[in-house]
């Protein structure tokens, strides 16, 4: 393996100062299904229970009529003097009747999703963040950062004022991300308005403490920007929506703490029992590299001459069509001369 | 990082397909799409060798602003390719641009833009470039005024009398 590449700490005034190598967890294999998989799973786990009242639409007293009246056998309503009498009831495809199905308290709004797998995902949705091209894509405004991974230093763990944290932010050219999520705020629609969901917005940077030394408190009312301690890294943060490829930016204690916490692809993480990383299946997923490599080309086939068949041929009948005829049967000419001047030679009798 | 992984990873969502026409092309806003078409070949996110012309200097001084120099005068095509050797994780700092100065007319433009083929940069982008280039200078050329309109039959008649 070659040398482990390394990555800059921006000093908190946008500069590179010094440098980390790049934690083995930035190199895990992208499984974008495992972290679609795994994130519709556990995005599930924040549900509020809801039902529909158990009594209703079946308040009523109503009895089947049975045959003879010529009238369905469905529940009615019994009594008189109101329009109600006679109605049908219960039923799911009757006015005021139940719903079909009555949905209950008790469903199973959980999914447990096994251990493996949500690690699994959040390594790949980590190792996502640390491509470029894959945070472009997903709609972060980065493309004025030095580098991505974004490291910054320590220091700004104790930073106290979000005036503070503005100025870092533009000083590291991540503020255009802010600015999109500012733009971004519109009123949602549907009911959500009146459920304390009032505006939806795009997510801004993630950024990853190690310690909070008031950080929190400086980034938080940013709009868009979320924090989270590098021990408690979360899917839903990391891969929002499913979509993989969040802005991070990382202080350098938190940077530095990822080979311990996350393990490597040959020691096991300090904090995850047992825990190592998971290996891809490929070591070299450049299909053009591979394609081109010496152990390849010297097993394939020579290619073939450039000699193309012509397009649209198609077979032609002999018995119709002449020159393909006299080609196959050149006596054909004669017989065919012959034959038509015995034609002519009629047609002047005739005439 | 292979480009073919980052290909597949963004091939069904990323934030820049446009899939406006329905059952017609799916586009792309990404920069460095030379045809803004969602494709492995045109992707400017995918390729990490995608040759980006941009629009106008306005989406250069806010794509790659700093890191590049910005050609003078009014209008000019600038051509920006990744530095080779660049680190995978670089962004800024990446790229490299020339930019082809306004005065030098038209072809010396589509001249530039097809030396990156020749120089192996990504030949089989070769047509797709030129074709950029020719619409963003015709896009640039100033307009001709047009000519003032002349003015015909009866009122034609009426001014050549009170003239005369």
């Amino acid at each position: 393996m070659a040398s482990r590449p390394t990555v800059s700490v921006q000093s908190t005034a946008g500069e590179a100062s010094t440098s980390l190598p790049l934690p083995a967890v930035l190199t895990a294999p992208i499984r974008l299904d495992v972290v679609q998989q795994v994130h519709k799973s556990i995005a599930k786990n924040k549900r509020q229970a809801y039902a529909v009242n158990v009594k209703a639409g079946h308040q009523t007293s109503a009895e089947s009529w049975g045959t003879g009246r010529a009238v369905a056998r469905i529940p009615r309503v019994g009594g008189g003097g109101t329009h109600r009498s006679g109605q049908a009831a219960f039923g799911n495809m009757c006015r005021g009747g139940r719903m079909f199905a009555p949905t209950k308290t008790w469903r199973k709004w959980h999914v447990k999703v096994n251990q493996n797998q949500r690690r699994f995902a959040v390594v790949s949705a980590l190792a996502a963040s640390a491509l470029p091209s894959l945070v472009l894509a997903r709609g972060h405004r980065i493309e004025q950062i030095n580098e991505v991974p974004l490291v910054v230093d320590s220091a700004i763990e104790s930073y106290t004022k979000t005036k503070e944290a503005v100025a870092l932010l533009k000083s590291l050219n991540a503020y255009p991300d802010v600015v999109k999520v500012s733009n971004s705020r519109k009123l949602r629609a549907g009911k959500g308005k009146l459920r304390n969901r009032r505006h939806r917005q795009r997510r801004g940077p993630l950024v990853v403490y190690n310690e909070d030394n008031g950080i929190v408190k400086a980034f938080r009312n940013i709009p868009g920007v979320e924090l989270v301690s590098v021990k408690r890294l979360n899917l839903l943060q990391l891969a929002p929506g499913g979509h993989l490829g969040r802005f991070v930016i990382w202080t350098q204690g938190a940077f530095a703490a990822l080979d311990e916490i996350f393990g490597t692809f040959d020691t096991p993480s300090l904090v995850k029992k047992d825990y190592i990383l998971p290996t891809a299946k490929i070591t070299n997923p450049d299909v053009t590299r591979l394609i081109n490599s010496d152990e390849i080309q010297s097993v394939v086939r020579p290619a073939n001459s450039k000699h193309q068949k012509r397009p649209w041929t198609q077979h032609k009948n002999p018995l119709r069509n002449k020159s393909v005829l006299f080609r196959l049967n050149p006596y054909a000419k004669v017989l065919r001369k012959q034959e038509l001047g015995v034609y002519f030679n009629l047609l002047f009798v005739a005439l | 990082m292979s480009s073919d992984l980052v290909w597949l990873l963004t091939r069904k969502s990323n934030a820049f397909i446009v899939k406006k026409v329905p059952e017609g092309p799916i586009f792309s806003r990404e920069h460095g799409n030379l045809l803004n078409l969602h494709s492995q070949k045109y992707s400017g996110i995918a390729n990490e060798k995608a040759c980006r012309i941009p629009a106008s200097k306005m989406e250069t001084a806010n794509l790659y602003s700093q890191a590049i120099h910005i050609g003078q005068g009014p209008s000019s095509i600038q051509v920006v390719s990744r530095k080779t050797g660049s680190s995978l994780h670089a962004v800024r700092k990446a790229f490299v641009s020339s930019s082809i100065r306004s005065r030098s007319g038209p072809r010396r433009a589509a001249g530039v833009v097809a030396g990156f083929a020749k120089r192996g940069y990504r030949p089989d982008l070769r047509q797709a470039a030129l074709a950029r280039t020719s619409a963003l200078i015709l896009a640039q050329k100033e307009k001709k005024p047009a000519p003032p309109k002349k003015i015909r039959g009866k009122k034609a008649v009426e001014i050549k009398a009170a003239l005369a």
